[in-house]
């Protein structure tokens, strides 16, 4: 497959690349020139043009899209009914966005649209770095601590626990990431016990692209 | 080790402070006080190594001139320096030292002014990196870079281990690289050049982008094995890829934070300027590092981004240099 990946930086989208890899369970080419975005909001900003730009001048047969949640709230069950759509959750926002966009959009190259896969890091990539390393950095850890005001960890807490410090440089960030996402050898079931919304939407919109 | 800087009088800096960290980001619109900041650093570097003047022996001064009084971190906390300038041409002559009194007052200042000694400011030039330089010139970086051949000769040389890992950086970031070299350019004088990694032709430093080049400065001071005690370092930014800003960033944390890569030495103080917002939306998780200066009609005032109440709220709906753009942080040119 021709997937493209659209991250807020170099270590997201290296742990990214071996993660999409696990859940599609083969490799696949990655489109290139690599895609980046600011963070949110930009993500979304930029996310139309990125998506028409694939449709007609690519061979991708899907776009990746992974975001920190930061303090937004976190996707539940009750945002997949038919037709819910949260104002303020980033998996909602960008779903919404795939679907405006591709509406419009003509079949080109022998596709109806560029599949979509969304998924929300909460609240940070190194969250993910942490699974099964560290139980206390769950996605639900991160909601009581929303519901309750007090989160449990900050995003410079996590950055230390995974890179030792809160301003690591990009090698290290870079080969950390990988290194954490590799404990996983292909198995992302804890990944997805661990963080059922943010990354278990993307390993669902992922295998959706199996089916025929 | 400089905690905190009071001006009086001084250029636009008529009456404003500002609080110095390990690392410090300056914004703001053109003829804010960023560049005064710098050039007082520069003065006090300048007196602070000639014979001293005691509270008790300086002479009548008019009053309400300009003066800029700076203050350190411990141990030379108890050690007060404060310039006097003439207020008519803003030239600043006058170094007026407060330490304690005694053997071990006399002690903290000579440490002192030994630290004091090792502030440097940089605006990299590439014309003037990309012409050889005298190798005897190459003991450490000038102000404009302009001997930054020598630098690196001389480094290869005496320090191979630092030059491999500045070497493998400049690589890693630029990949179209696969080393330096160098070549006798004659009367005493080297030539920097880039190795490409495909053709493995030489590029001479007057064939590199200027963006290479300063890039390649910056570098040349994140491993320098000696560095200087604080790097003034103006548009930190020119000349880079929004995307390598990173790569900018981090070189410039080496300095500030050695333990964090991994190294002995003692933290280097840095004062940086930029105008990029790109290079400040990689300070959303740190804004205590970055000052804003802000001019309102012919006076400009500093004030650290973190002593914004409702940053944190503001951030959640735009990126850090949008909201710079926009103006509601202020710091922006008057129209």
């Amino acid at each position: 497959m021709n997937i493209a990946l659209l991250s807020e930086s170099p270590a997201d989208e290296a742990a990214l690349r071996v993660l999409v890899g696990y859940v599609l369970g083969q490799g696949f080419n990655q489109i290139s020139p690599s895609l980046r975005a600011r963070g949110w909001p930009s993500v979304e900003l930029v996310l139309p043009a990125i998506l028409r730009h694939l449709h007609f001048n690519t061979n991708a047969d899907g776009l990746v899209v992974v975001v920190d949640s930061d303090d937004s709230p976190v996707h539940t069950a009750e945002h997949e009914a038919p037709g819910y759509h949260h104002p303020y959750c980033r998996i909602c926002r960008l779903r919404s966005v795939f679907r405006r966009t591709a509406r419009n959009l003509p079949p080109a190259r022998g596709r109806d649209r560029v599949l979509r896969a969304v998924g929300v890091c909460v609240p940070a990539l190194e969250a993910w770095l942490l699974c099964g390393r560290d139980t206390s950095v769950t996605e639900a850890a991160w909601v009581a601590g929303q519901a309750a005001g007090r989160p449990p960890y900050t995003r410079r807490e996590l950055k230390w626990r995974v890179y030792g410090t809160e301003r690591p440089a990009l090698p290290h960030e870079l080969r950390r990431a990988v290194q954490e996402v590799s404990r996983h050898h292909g198995d992302v079931r804890r990944l997805e016990n661990d963080f059922p919304q943010g990354f278990g939407a993307l390993a669902r919109d992922l295998r959706g692209w199996r089916k025929p | 080790m400089i905690t905190a800087v009071h001006f009086r009088n001084f250029k636009a800096l008529r009456s404003a402070a500002v609080r110095l960290e390990p690392f410090n980001l300056f914004i703001g619109p053109n003829g804010s006080g960023k560049t005064s900041l710098i050039q007082a650093l520069l003065r006090l570097r300048t007196l602070s190594g000639l014979p001293v003047i005691h509270r008790h022996d300086v002479p009548d001064q008019k009053p309400g001139g300009p003066q800029i009084e700076f203050h350190f971190a411990a141990p030379f906390q108890n050690v007060r320096v404060t310039l006097g300038c003439n207020s008519d041409e803003f030239v600043c002559n006058l170094l007026v030292v407060d330490h304690p009194p005694g053997l071990p007052g006399e002690g903290q200042w000579a440490g002192l002014r030994t630290q004091l000694q090792g502030i440097r400011a940089f605006l990299f030039d590439h014309y003037a990196m990309a012409v050889p330089a005298r190798r005897s010139d190459g003991a450490e970086l000038s102000s404009n870079a302009g001997n930054l051949a020598a630098v690196l000769a001389r480094r290869r040389e005496q320090a191979p281990v630092a030059f491999r890992q500045l070497e493998e950086d400049f690589c890693r970031i630029l990949p179209e690289f696969a080393g330096l070299d160098f070549r006798d350019a004659g009367d005493g004088r080297v030539e920097l050049a880039a190795r490409l990694a495909e053709r493995k032709e030489l590029v001479a430093a007057d064939s590199l982008s200027q963006g290479t080049l300063y890039l390649l400065a910056t570098l040349t001071l994140a491993h320098a094995p000696a560095p200087p005690t604080v790097v003034c370092l103006e548009e930190a930014d020119r000349g880079v890829h929004p995307r390598m800003l990173r790569e900018v960033r981090d070189a410039l944390y080496r300095l500030s934070y050695p333990k964090d890569a991994g190294l002995e030495r003692a933290p280097v103080q840095v004062v940086t300027t930029t105008h990029s917002p790109y290079l400040l939306d990689l300070f959303k998780e740190h804004p205590e590092e970055v000052v804003l200066a802000s001019k309102s009609g012919n006076a400009a005032t500093f004030m650290r981004l973190s002593e914004r109440t409702d940053l944190l709220e503001l951030m959640k709906e735009a990126h850090l240099g949008d909201l710079w753009y926009s103006g509601i942080l202020g710091g922006i040119p008057g129209e």
